[in-house]
């Protein structure tokens, strides 16, 4: 702080992405590393674990149906969704972005669908109404593997361009030296496979060897975070960027960054290495890649580009702020509900 | 009915649908500008007196929100040996040459006429915030009444008709001054060639055509200095 400069009168500036957004990334984040998951047992055919992959895919398709909610009320004008496919203009991310979101969604539930029919045609056998809706999605019910790897491929690469659109569409923002670094979109995604592989450890029940797989994930995730963070502090992705993210962490937002690195990074770090108290775990690593996002997204907004000092970060009340994030939190449970009262309870589940 | 009552309805209808056609036609339709001239300001610190009455006049003639401005005065006290003096700074869109706030936009709302002003159309315009976040200026903002990308918009409206922009009109001290880059003759191109401008954040690269004199290097580009100690917006302030 220069003491030379006194600043007078001063205008903030209202941020432009609301709490929506950092809801659209989370949400997306964590479907897309739930996804990744999955394609061990469910397309590479490498692990025999079941269980963890039908956990990241339950995790991932709740996730991935909730997104575009919170991605369309993050538009000041959400009616004119369309003149994205209108008027789409091929220099702009985001553009590309609007046909990567519905064709990773689309897939993922074609996915999810062949994955799962086996499971909807056993509910099918129930009677009333759940068994009836189950038995309707089911179809025939025949495992089609082949089918279902198959998909698996075409929506991984589906899966890989909204992870690279979401980080590249931020990491282009020259004007944020915050954004502007080539190593945001890697933090975006390792993030986003924690926060899955940590939501899926709440879905996987009390077996053994699905946590331990998920357990795998995450302390890998979480230390490929730990290292790139601090490759971006070293200036690797450049020095104006490592400048801007060491000032957030120690002048603008010092409490805030302290607690996402002790308790969304560091705490369930060591809880996954030594594989203890997967709940805590999991909802640890939830809440950093939550945390993550809404720091360097809303935080990021208060650091005027020419001005002096910091804009602070303000939640609102409304639905433009808490109850914003209330709100999609609850239709990915009213989602999470559905899906799974289609499905067998985890216990029955072949591992 | 009658032939001339059916006929004066049908007049009815056919203004109707005409009336409510035409202002989303004409609305949509995007002014060009002439290619021959290039628009562009000259801000003269010297004679800025820091009295808003900028602020006031653009957001009387643009009918800006409360509390959103497209053009502000920011004000300084700079020391230098231990003898402070005070400093003021308008800021506005820069309608660079290279504005990087159009290719980012999705849905290609955001555009450059020929002659250089940046412009939004708001009926195209979703309300995504990407050129907000784009602009190295904070000259952006999203406009809570339309729900759209707002800015300065160098009055084009009133320069099409020949008029001055809002905030050149109005200025107390004659500090800004506005007219075409490309006619040595004007006022602007004059004061560029005899004395020495400066731009804001020009290591951004995108050629803003706003240009200062007297500008304290210490305020070109990220100021970096002790916050007011009240900074609020004025809805803030009313709420």
């Amino acid at each position: 702080m220069n003491p030379e400069v006194l600043q007078l009168t001063g205008f903030s500036q209202q941020p432009a992405w609301l709490p929506w957004a950092v809801q659209y990334f989370f949400i997306i984040g964590l479907s897309v590393g739930a996804f990744l998951i999955t394609l061990p047992a469910y397309v590479l055919r490498w692990s025999p674990d079941q269980r963890a992959a039908r956990a990241a895919l339950l995790v991932a398709l709740t996730t991935g149906l909730a997104a575009p909610v919170a991605l369309l009320a993050d538009l000041h004008q959400p009616d004119r969704f369309w003149h994205f496919y209108a008027f789409g203009q091929a220099g702009s991310w985001m553009a590309w972005g609007s046909f990567f979101l519905p064709a990773y969604v689309g897939l993922l539930t074609l996915y999810g669908w062949l994955a799962l029919r086996p499971e909807l045609a056993q509910r099918a056998r129930d009677p009333g109404p759940v068994g009836r809706v189950a038995g309707l999605l089911a179809g025939s019910g025949v495992e089609l593997p082949r089918a279902r790897r198959s998909v698996g491929w075409v929506t991984a690469v589906a899966a890989a361009l909204v992870a690279l659109y979401t980080g590249a569409e931020v990491a282009v923002v020259a004007a944020r030296p915050l954004w502007h670094s080539a190593l945001l979109p890697v933090v975006y995604l390792t993030t986003g496979i924690a926060g899955g592989a940590g939501l899926a450890l709440l879905f996987v029940g009390r077996f053994e060897t699905p946590r331990r797989t998920l357990f795998r994930w995450l302390w890998a995730a979480l230390a490929l975070t730990g290292l790139t963070v601090l490759a971006w502090m070293l200036g690797v992705s450049g020095s104006g960027t490592a400048h801007a993210l060491l000032r957030l962490a120690t002048e603008y937002r010092p409490v805030s960054f302290g607690l996402w690195l002790l308790f969304g990074l560091l705490l369930p770090l060591v809880l996954a290495w030594f594989h203890r108290a997967p709940i805590a775990a999991g909802l640890l690593a939830i809440s950093g890649a939550w945390m993550w996002r809404w720091e360097i997204f809303m935080a990021g907004q208060g650091i005027p580009k020419n001005d002096v000092g910091f804009y602070g970060v303000h939640l609102s009340l409304g639905p433009e702020g808490l109850l914003g994030i209330v709100g999609t939190l609850g239709l990915w449970v009213l989602i999470a509900l559905a899906l799974t009262a289609l499905l067998r309870p985890t216990a029955n589940v072949q591992g | 009915m009658d032939t001339s009552r059916r006929n004066f309805f049908k007049g009815i209808a056919v203004g109707a649908a005409a009336t409510a056609v035409a202002p989303s036609h004409a609305a949509t339709e995007r002014p060009t500008g002439d290619s021959r001239q290039r628009w562009g300001m000259v801000i003269d610190l010297r004679r800025c007196i820091g009295c808003q009455a900028c602020t006031v006049a653009c957001g009387t003639e643009n009918r800006t929100p409360l509390g959103s401005y497209r053009t502000v005065v920011s004000q300084y006290e700079l020391s230098e040996g231990g003898r402070p003096r005070r400093a003021v700074l308008p800021r506005l869109c820069n309608h660079c040459e290279d504005p990087p706030c159009i290719p980012v936009c999705p849905v290609d709302a955001t555009f450059q006429r020929a002659d250089g002003i940046v412009l939004v159309d708001n009926t195209r315009c979703v309300g995504c915030g990407y050129c907000v976040q784009a602009c190295p200026y904070d000259a952006r903002f999203i406009n809570a009444e339309t729900g759209t990308a707002d800015k300065c918009t160098f009055c084009a409206h009133r320069v099409d008709a020949g008029l001055l922009p809002a905030c050149v009109e109005t200025c107390v001290g004659g500090a800004r001054v506005f007219g075409d880059l490309n006619d040595p003759k004007t006022a602007v191109s004059q004061l560029i060639a005899e004395h020495r401008v400066s731009r804001l954040n020009e290591q951004a690269g995108t050629e803003p055509q706003v240009r200062y004199i007297g500008l304290d290097g210490r305020l070109q580009s990220k100021v970096e200095g002790v916050p007011a100690p009240l900074r609020a917006s004025l809805e803030e302030v009313m709420s």
